[in-house]
């Protein structure tokens, strides 16, 4: 069962490849991301799980992993099939022992892509305010200096990412100051979201909203805030910057495939940093395998043929995304692409998932941050508060 | 010792002995009552009962253990802000649907009654909202107030009001009422068609004889339309009343309780509980809070009418 919509016509093709060169027929399941995590509940419920399926979230998977819906494959993940993985990616997507209680350590799921979280600029627009977006901005101050150039042209401000996103935007940022350790104690509840480092790293968004470079003054909220965020820059491209993951140039590729004036780059480092700023990114989609399925043996073969080289290369040629397999090289990838895939060596190792408490919080607060409703202590608090409630 | 004057009268009553084609009746008719018995067994009472233990117990949804925890998703319900002030909105959206749904589809149904053509036209053009999905008029109304490609900004920047547009479903101070009149526009036919069916139900001499006593609109309304629609007021107001307080696709679609926390409804906030968070037993506690309160609601509402009566 296939989660993505961007990516169901490269699984559709794959499989039909799969057939003709083994004779094994999958059936793909594609519901759609909004129906997925409802479909995969009820298929667990009633104990008719499918024997491959798309991974969700790490605190989406956890009580699939804990009920024993997906399969350890550590052992499995040796010689060739290993190989078929970057370093990174095999990082990320490894469980280590007590990050999750009640749950062993290891690799319950494969992944043909990997994600990174940053800014995607529109370059004509850029363009026709006198900047070259292909020269990154030295710092946030730089940047934001941008952005007011833009916001000038445009009348209507320059940036805008979905409140969903946050996290991840909180999470990248405050990485000018903070460790991977730092961080990942305070995902874990163990360090204070009140520290300093969050502190500025959500300063960011205050300062965005004080230079008056957010399209509209508000970050969109809701289910489709993303793809409310994702129209504006590929389709009706009224908004010239925007937050967001590379799996966004799938949706370009399927929305608005005539659309690639653009480029993508992390967000610029802070000037009073301490520390060479990561971003927010992990493991993109992928499967895991049922253990309990009546065709296990085939299931782990299909999946481990989809994580090979050929089949990358199909994934990265239709949907655009960065493959998880190092034998895919940088000049396979999309132009797009590049300024995110330059970004994977610099992924936070944060094995602690975000508290869904916090993240709630925080998605919420910062819309109030941007609407000047609270302030960027008041937001932390809440984070703080939320955090703990449900420690 | 005393006799309860009714035990002896019970007592002195001969046993009537029911024919063997009357007890065959009665069980016909409870043969035709059984299915509707399972499925309100089965869909109503079962999942009823099962939310109730459910919100003493710790569910993730996937789980098979589902432990029993006492009362701490109570305590967990308790002590969350978000649920509580969606809570605060909901009764916004009360007040509203009560007061402008009646309002606005009890002058619908007026002005509609006394035109002489048109009448299918109009009666189908006010249900036409009701007929579609939530979701369709969710997205549409997303459509129309986009900030920036929105109709209703273009719209208004066309006609020379720019200075009216307005980013209305992630402004703090308009996302609430905007999402309160997609609601109305959304549910008011229902109460139009009851009160449109309840106005030509009103018996013409009564209007008649009012005329006689030298009754003209105003008097005429209040004296003999309004006490005659009571009945048909008392289902609508209780209906929309409810339809308000449980409302969820418009808001959902729309805004998603957003900006902030700003047009949470604690429907939304027990989905969310539940699918996003994770957390079955604490959004079961809600749910049982939440619906607690809305037959409270509804009792009162019917004593209400009764006592009007």
């Amino acid at each position: 069962m296939n989660q993505s919509r961007g990516q169901a016509k490269a699984l559709d093709k794959l499989v039909e490849t799969y057939h003709k060169q083994t004779g094994v027929r999958v059936t793909v399941d594609s519901p759609g991301p909004t129906n997925f995590p409802a479909k995969l509940q009820a298929k667990s419920q009633s104990g008719d799980m499918p024997d491959v399926y798309s991974t969700l979230t790490l605190p989406e998977m956890i009580p699939y992993y804990k009920a024993g819906w997906a399969m350890n494959l550590q052992p499995k993940l040796t010689g060739d099939w290993k190989d078929n993985f970057s370093p990174i990616a095999l990082d990320l997507t490894t469980l280590k022992a007590g990050t999750v209680n009640g749950l062993d350590a290891g690799i319950y799921s494969a992944h043909w892509e990997i994600q990174t979280m940053g800014l995607m600029l529109n370059t004509k627009t850029f363009e026709s305010a006198g900047i070259d977006p292909k020269a990154p901005p030295a710092t946030t101050a730089a940047w934001i200096e941008q952005l007011k150039k833009v916001s000038g042209k445009t009348g209507n401000g320059a940036f805008l990412m979905a409140a969903s996103l946050a996290d991840r935007f909180l999470l990248s940022h405050a990485s000018n100051w903070l460790t991977d350790a730092e961080i990942d104690a305070t995902l874990a509840g163990k360090a204070s979201w009140k520290a300093d480092g969050w502190r500025k790293g959500l300063q960011l968004l205050a300062d965005l909203r004080d230079a008056g470079v957010i399209v509209n003054k508000a970050l969109p909220g809701g289910d489709g805030d993303n793809p409310t965020v994702e129209k504006g820059f590929f389709n009706v491209q009224d908004t010239p910057a925007i937050f967001d993951a590379s799996v966004a140039i799938g949706v370009a590729r399927a929305t608005a495939p005539d659309f690639t004036d653009y480029v993508s780059m992390g967000i610029p480092k802070a000037a009073d940093g301490m520390r060479k700023p990561r971003v927010y990114g992990g493991v993109g989609k992928g499967a895991c395998i049922n253990p309990k399925g009546k065709n296990v043996d085939a299931a782990v073969k299909f999946v481990q043929w989809l994580t090979e080289p050929e089949q990358a290369k199909v994934f990265v040629d239709m949907v655009g995304l960065i493959p998880a397999n190092p034998k895919v090289t940088a000049a396979d990838l999309p132009s797009q692409v590049a300024g995110f895939a330059s970004l994977v060596n610099a992924i936070e190792i944060t094995p602690s998932p975000l508290n869904t408490d916090a993240r709630t919080a925080l998605v919420s607060g910062v819309q109030s941050l941007v609407l000047k409703e609270k302030t960027v202590d008041q937001v932390l608090d809440d984070l703080e508060t939320a955090q703990k409630r449900t420690k | 010792m005393t006799t309860h004057p009714l035990e002896g009268v019970a007592a002195s009553r001969p046993r009537v002995r029911r024919s063997p084609i009357a007890r065959r009746r009665e069980l016909m008719a409870w043969c035709f009552l059984l299915p509707a018995i399972a499925l309100l067994a089965v869909f109503t009472l079962v999942p009823f009962v099962q939310a109730i233990v459910l919100s003493f117990q710790q569910w993730d949804g996937v789980s098979t253990s589902t432990p029993f925890v006492g009362l701490s998703n109570y305590r967990f319900v308790l002590h969350d802000t978000v649920f509580w002030s969606s809570l605060r909105n909901v009764l916004i959206f009360g007040v509203v649907g009560f007061v402008l749904g009646n309002a606005i589809s009890l002058g619908m149904a007026v002005a509609v009654n006394r035109v002489r053509r048109g009448k299918a036209f109009f009666r189908t053009a006010f249900y036409l909202p009701g007929v579609f999905s939530v979701v369709v008029i969710g997205m549409m109304f997303s459509w129309l107030l986009a900030p920036n490609a929105g109709i209703l900004n273009r719209l208004l920047g066309a006609v020379g009001a720019s200075g009216l547009q307005h980013n209305w479903l992630e402004d703090p101070g308009t996302a609430l009422p905007t999402v309160a009149a997609v609601f109305l526009w959304y549910h008011w036919g229902f109460g139009f068609i009851l009160y449109l069916a309840g106005l030509q139900d009103v018996p013409v001499e009564l209007y008649e004889a009012a005329s006689l006593d030298g009754a003209r609109g105003w008097a005429k309304f209040r004296y003999v339309t309004w006490p005659e629609l009571l009945p048909v007021t008392a289902i609508v107001s209780l209906l929309t009343l409810l339809g308000a307080l449980q409302v969820f696709g418009t808001v959902q679609v729309l805004t998603n309780g957003g900006p902030g926390n700003h047009t949470m409804v604690p429907t939304l906030r027990i989905y969310q509980e539940a699918f996003t968070n994770q957390r079955f037993g604490s959004a079961a506690a809600m749910s049982v809070i939440f619906g607690g309160a809305l037959v409270l609601l509804a009792m009162l509402q019917l004593w209400l009418s009764r006592r009007r009566k």
